[in-house]
């Protein structure tokens, strides 16, 4: 209280000094409804008081009282408590600010943790498949260099063919690409997650329209088909969990682009007129949509993780082989081709 | 400036203190913080007026902060929290709205 600034005690007796910081009573304002006539909307005193006499009318009546026992209007700004209440209101502010944030929920965390999960196991999958694909070709060049050693390089144009057929190579060549998107009126957001009850909306590229169509390509003669990258093999399916569409076991963003490898000429005049053309028409029609047939002379298709049956046996194996399960106990160096299927 | 400057060291002082307001607190904190603001918004045009109170600024704020405050609790106990939150809030605005036009003329004297 006794600090340079002016305490509240002194606020009454300090006439000394000039308060108001300067502006004292010359700027007093008489009060703004000082008129002696009964106002025609005396009626609405509430909405007047409200809009025309928003200042407390104790400073008003504070300031009378002050000039008429000869002090300055207005008191300093300086005084402890007007400093104190300063901090209070500053405080106040902060603290309701930061407390009525929205704070994450407990979902979100868990949302978050579930998200950082996913890409972290999709990333250990990604590796993996890279790892595959290097061992697979490793295995390929340890499989010509024994073929080559044992003098049964015939086999080796076999394996290959059938390493083809069975889609573990990357194949190139010529072909069409085939981009499929959802309506535009489907949102196109990929937030789906966002809506857990809503139904399967009709503007979206649902999996049984991919399988259509990939079976209309197979049908129009293509060789090797992948849908985003991932090669279609003989045991790949094209499957929908809510509303993504998996191929493999991983899931597919939009747009789809589907790559098959083919004369893109026959390609194209085969499937047009077939059902998964025709299809594919009805749905950019009626469903509106987006939908892209090019050709490339140039296309790549990736390979296949390499997959061998396990306990499936093949129909019709050598008797030396046929009870024999070494091929599920196979190790990933060996590179035994289930047996039987060189000769079929 | 005085004040001014401790305005801030309360927003800083609340900032890195960063207490946590009991929940059946919290409805309160937002009337309270517009309350706030009229009585702030109020003293300033007082000032500019040249007929600032200190007394007057503490008790018009304090009252301002607990009749809010009040004024939705009741609200609460009767069901109508929300749309008594709303008149303060009308109501309040309506003065921030006025004394801070106020202070405009007098600033800038348009």
């Amino acid at each position: 209280m006794n600090e340079p600034l002016n305490g509240p005690g002194d606020t009454e007796g300090a006439g000394g000094h000039a308060g108001g910081d300067g502006i004292g009573a010359a700027g007093r304002q008489p009060p703004p409804t000082g008129g002696s006539k009964p106002r025609p909307d005396a009626s609405m005193t509430l909405i007047t008081t409200v809009l025309e006499r928003p200042l407390e009318p104790g400073y008003q009546e504070a300031a009378d009282r002050r000039t008429s026992s000869g002090l300055p209007a207005a008191t300093s700004t300086r005084t402890v408590i007007v400093v104190v209440m300063a901090i209070v209101t500053g405080f106040l502010f902060a603290v309701a600010a930061q407390s009525l944030r929205p704070k994450p929920t407990a979902a979100a965390s868990v949302k978050e943790e579930l998200v950082s999960r996913i890409e972290g196991l999709q990333t250990h999958g990604t590796a993996q498949e890279a790892s595959i694909v290097a061992l697979t070709r490793q295995v390929h060049d340890l499989e010509a260099a024994e073929l080559a050693q044992a003098g049964g390089s015939d086999l080796t144009a076999t394996i290959n063919t059938l390493e083809q057929q069975a889609g573990i190579v990357a194949v190139a060549g010529p072909g069409v690409t085939l981009t499929l998107d959802d309506a535009a009126s489907a949102g196109g957001n990929a937030d789906a997650g966002n809506r857990p009850s809503s139904g399967f909306e009709a503007g979206r590229v649902s999996s049984a329209d991919l399988q259509v169509i990939v079976n209309g390509l197979w049908a129009a003669g293509a060789e090797a088909v992948s849908i985003n990258g991932h090669r279609l093999t003989a045991t790949s399916a094209i499957r929908f969990a809510g509303q993504a569409i998996i191929v493999d076991f991983r899931p597919l963003t939009r747009p789809y682009t589907v790559t098959a490898l083919g004369d893109p000429d026959t390609l194209r005049s085969r499937f047009e007129p077939s059902f998964g053309g025709v299809y594919l028409t009805q749905l950019s029609k009626e469903f509106g949509i987006v939908s892209s047939l090019t050709a490339g002379d140039s296309l790549s298709v990736p390979g296949a993780p390499g997959e061998r049956l396990l306990v499936a046996e093949p129909l019709g194996a050598l008797p030396g082989n046929a009870g024999a399960p070494s091929v599920s106990t196979a190790t990933p160096s060996e590179t035994t081709l289930p047996s039987g299927v060189e000769t079929p | 400036m005085i004040p001014v400057l401790g305005l801030v060291v309360g927003l800083a002082l609340g900032l890195l203190l960063d207490p946590s307001v009991p929940v059946w607190l919290q409805p309160y904190l937002p009337i309270a913080v517009i309350a706030a603001l009229d009585a702030v918004f109020g003293a300033v045009r007082a000032v500019l007026d040249g007929i600032f109170n200190d007394k007057v600024f503490v008790v018009s704020f304090l009252s301002n902060v607990v009749v809010a405050a009040f004024i939705v609790f009741l609200g609460d106990q009767l069901g109508v929290g929300a749309q008594l939150s709303t008149g303060v809030v009308v109501v309040l605005g309506i003065r921030i709205f006025s004394n801070v036009a106020s202070i405009r003329r007098h600033l800038f004297k348009a």
